[in-house]
């Protein structure tokens, strides 16, 4: 029998990368715990009503959307819509070759990790160069990140001084402060380079049109500070009603994500530079991308569009913890990769449809959600939409059987009583592949199939005689 | 282009016409996501705390900031206009303040003054917007970032701030200094931004 | 209900469960026909089987009266799952009334019986493992609440306590190599305090757990926390 492509991948990852991904997420959940419970008498109250907001918004998004798209075209924004990821990538390619850009700088987004952006510019000639420090090392490299906020979690210091090597930005130096320094360097050049910036977006607010970005390293301000034209590829997603609500989001999202009352900048971007600003775009474009996100809103599964991407669920589940998140195969890794990746990937959800059974429901995701995503839950619809469609899942026992024994009493007293027999058998010479992997690690008690009901039926009889005594 | 408009809205509609009980927008009150655990009356006082714990520089007088700057040798920089007539006697004749930034000179610049529109004492946030800030570019690319303050412009908590964010197309909350923590999560300050943020209080 | 892990393995704890509620002068009924919740195939995504045996339960635990769970995750699948996989269904009326009076036998105690201390003593140092399907619930407060108040009983924190074992039912036997590594770090936490014993409010944790223990050399006792507050009735001379 095979076995789970996740089970697989965590067996063989190297102690290396799992102690750094094990290390590194939970470190960020302690600095979570701390920030949150140390600032706030009920963090929970909070975490509830940012859930309750972003439902409201996704259930009235028609509305949002329009108000959205009004105001920023009030405050000059140009405002382009993308159905999937090829609209979103050509959208792009369009508004550099409109105006004669061939390069661009670009600061961490997901979106475009999503609808592989950077692969697609530069087969249309177009240099798009990370300039987040974590980014870029992933690009250097021809990696993938594996964190959606820390994505070179896997990787040492001693790798990314080899890559800096190979790339010609100084011999060979491990120190983390010299890595940043060069980076630092190089990337400034560049930054003034490149006639155009391009961000995702963490929120976007409908009231106001105001595009909010949070960054730590402060390239997406190098971005919108050295170039001519600013682009936001946005998901329909992330918006607000209010500017009100940002006080709360923003708050919850520096906690959870790295445990900062505040990311160190915070971006509010309502349009091209003032008139009297030397520096800075002068258009602003906003493309407003869906890539099946109304189709995960048409399903019972809709509230995986709360998520603000601050990887808290990541950090503290303890399946990434032990696989990282190479092993979900996807942008999304992790608790909200699990869910938000099969749901993404349309016709190949097959494919993906093991993500959600690599959970042992335990439920902390949940609990450490800033929107409050009910994940376990969204898991087990999933999975429930596999067995549906008829996807094969690997090591799986048959419950089918199972759950008509389970609906026979009958039956099942006489199994109980007759699973004695197991006490007796060499469990480990079962050809169960499943079973013999589970008895390698663990010892099985012994079985007790009846003993209960023996003596809860003694018990009653005494009661009743002594009852009858009375 | 305008057909995948259409075609996201009608699937918006679709998806949000078929959901039976829409939620709400909650009740909530304005403070709720403040942390009032610090006190916040004076607070001036109480941004210098936090501003300094997240390792920025609060300083009171001009001198000060000369003083710093001269232990550093950071005597060359870029000054807002509208500030380099009141600071460049203070400072002494020892600084050079540019008062455009030449941006094929980056790295010649080791300082940046220009103004805030802001603070929050909550969370020890600076605000610069572009109505006031003379070069965004000079607020961001040298190793030091003195912005400088009017103490009457220190908003009490970010809910306060985020109702005054206003029309300005570009405001940023700036929280201490450019920092990463990508490698092996090792915290190390001045990645692409300033490695030095200090908040200047103007008389 | 009983629950199926009780009846194949752990009777004790069954039994413990019935000695506890008797104490408390609660009268308890074992409804004969019981079988299982419907909790394994509801997790490994086969609603429609699941369904059928949480059909049954509502045949077996009809009317009015509490149905008390010595397990976390079984008590779970029936006022949380179940309303889950019946929300298409014409009988999820009845679902919900089941929910409605299902509960966690600690939580039961605390919250419904209205009990916040327990007499009677415990004279060892324990680990108390915080089962996951009592998160978001009363059960874990419940839970220490009743524990603390013990006497003689030593509860030991130990690190990374909001982690999972490991167990999840058919995921360890799906994922075997990712669940075994939790549940080994699991064990190296809380026996790293060096408790006398490791306990939980889910059967399903300590199978799994005791199991790893004894098959990697370091075996260690564990008891169900309804077992817990029998022993102490015990050891106080308040049952016998
Ligand atoms: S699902 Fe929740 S915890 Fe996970 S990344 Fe999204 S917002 Fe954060």
């Amino acid at each position: 029998m095979k076995v789970q492509p996740m089970d697989q991948f965590s067996a063989e990852l190297a102690d290396e990368v799992r102690d750094a991904v094990y290390d590194g997420s939970a470190s960020g959940y302690d600095k979570r715990e701390e920030a949150l419970f140390g600032d706030y008498p009920d963090p929970d109250l909070l975490r509830r009503t940012a859930g309750n907001i972003k439902q409201h918004t996704l259930e009235h998004l028609d509305t949002y959307l329009l108000q959205a798209e009004a105001k920023m075209r009030e405050n000059g924004v140009q405002v382009h819509w993308a159905g999937d990821g090829d609209a979103g990538c050509e959208a792009v390619l369009r508004i550099m070759r409109d105006n004669g850009a061939t390069r661009l700088v670009k600061s961490k987004s997901m979106a475009t990790e999503e609808i592989h952006l950077t692969e697609f510019l530069e087969k249309h000639g177009i240099e798009s160069l990370e300039t987040d420090l974590g980014e870029f090392i992933v690009q250097i490299d021809k990696d993938h990140p594996s964190h959606i906020v820390k994505p070179i979690i896997h990787k040492n210091r001693g790798g990314i001084a080899r890559s800096f090597e190979r790339e010609g930005l100084g011999a060979y130096n491990d120190q983390p402060e010299v890595i940043t320094r060069r980076a630092r360097e190089y990337l400034r050049r560049k930054y003034l380079e490149a006639p155009v910036g391009l961000t995702g977006g963490n929120f976007l607010v409908a009231e106001s049109g105001r595009l909010v970005l949070v960054t730590n390293e402060g390239n997406s301000r190098f971005c919108l500070a050295a170039t001519d034209i600013h682009i936001a590829v946005v998901g329909i997603e992330k918006l607000l009603p209010r500017d009100r609500d940002l006080s709360l989001f923003l708050g919850l999202l520096g906690r959870s994500a790295t445990g900062q009352q505040l990311t160190v900048y915070t971006e509010f971007i309502s349009g091209p530079k003032a008139a009297k600003q030397p520096d800075g775009p002068k258009q602003m474009h906003v493309i407003l991308l869906d890539n099946r996100r109304t189709e995960v809103l048409g399903t019972k599964c809709r509230e995986i569009l709360r998520c603000i991407r601050c990887g808290a669920c990541l950090n503290v589940c303890p399946v990434y913890r032990q696989a990282s998140g190479h092993a979900y195969r996807s942008v999304y890794p992790g608790p909200v990769g699990a869910v938000l990746s099969p749901l993404l990937a349309g016709n190949r959800f097959p494919e993906l449809a093991d993500l959600p059974k690599a959970s042992s429901l335990c439920g902390a995701c949940n609990e450490v959600c800033p929107v409050n995503i009910p994940i376990p839950d969204l898991l087990l619809r999933l999975r429930d939409r596999a067995k549906q469609e008829g996807v094969k899942s690997p090591g799986t026992p048959p419950l089918a059987a199972w759950s008509r024994l389970a609906s026979q009493p009958t039956l099942w007293r006489a199994v109980m009583a007759g699973g004695k027999v197991m006490n007796h058998l060499p469990l480990e010479m079962l050809p169960v592949r499943a079973l013999k992997d589970w008895q390698s690690a663990r010892k099985l008690p012994k079985w007790r199939g009846g003993d209960f009901r023996r003596w809860i039926k003694k018990h009653k009889e005494a009661e009743s005689a002594r009852g009858g005594e009375a | 282009m305008s057909a995948d408009r259409e075609e996201i809205l009608r699937r918006v509609k679709d998806a949000v016409g078929a959901i039976e009980h829409p939620a709400d927008y909650p009740d909530w009150p304005d403070g709720l996501a403040v942390c009032d655990k610090r006190p916040l009356d004076d607070r001036w006082a109480a941004f210098c705390e936090r501003l300094t714990a997240f390792h920025g520089m609060p300083l009171e007088k001009p001198e000060e900031l000369a003083e710093y700057l001269k232990t550093f040798r950071y005597t060359h920089g870029y000054c807002d206009p509208e500030l380099a007539g009141v600071l460049a006697p203070v400072l002494g004749p020892e600084f050079t303040l540019e008062e455009t930034f030449e941006r094929s000179r980056l790295d010649d610049y080791r300082f940046g003054i220009t103004r805030a529109r802001g603070a929050i004492a909550e969370t020890g946030t600076l605000i610069v917007t572009d109505g006031q800030t003379s070069s965004r570019l000079g607020a961001l690319a040298p190793w030091v970032h003195v912005a400088c303050l009017r103490s009457d412009d220190i908003f009490r908590d970010t809910a306060e701030a985020a109702a005054a964010l206003g029309d300005d197309p570009n405001v940023i909350w700036i929280t201490g200094p450019s920092k990463t923590a990508d490698v092996e999560g090792i915290l190390i300050e001045g990645v692409h931004g300033p490695g030095v943020q200090v908040c200047l209080l103007l008389p | 209900m009983a629950t199926c892990l009780c009846e194949a393995f752990f009777d004790d704890v069954a039994i413990a469960t019935v000695q506890v509620l008797e104490y408390l002068k609660c009268e308890v009924a074992f409804p004969d026909g019981q079988t299982c919740c419907g909790q394994p195939a509801f997790n490994a995504g086969d609603w429609a089987s699941s369904r059928r045996v949480v059909r049954h339960c509502l045949k077996v635990f009809a009317g009015e009266e509490p149905v008390v769970v010595p397990s976390g995750s079984c008590a779970a699948m029936i006022f949380h799952g179940a309303l889950l996989e019946f929300e298409e269904e014409k009988d999820l009326e009845e679902v919900r009334q089941l929910a409605g009076r299902t509960w966690e036998v600690a939580d039961f105690i605390v919250n419904g019986l209205g009990v916040d201390e327990w007499p009677g003593k415990f004279p060892a140092s324990v680990a108390f493992h915080r089962s996951c399907h009592s998160r978001g619930t009363d059960s874990g407060p419940a839970t220490l609440r009743l524990l603390e108040s013990i006497e003689g009983l030593d509860l030991r924190p130990f690190g990374e306590a909001e982690q999972c074992c490991g167990f999840g039912g058919t995921f360890s036997v799906t994922f075997p190599s990712i669940s075994a590594a939790m549940g080994k770090l699991k064990l190296e936490h809380a026996l790293k305090e060096n408790p006398d014993c490791l306990i939980s409010g889910d059967m399903g944790c300590l199978l799994h757990l005791g199991g790893l223990a004894e098959k990697g050399g370091t075996p260690v006792p564990t008891r169900h926390v309804i077992q817990v507050l029998r022993d102490a009735l015990r050891n106080g001379g308040l049952i016998s």
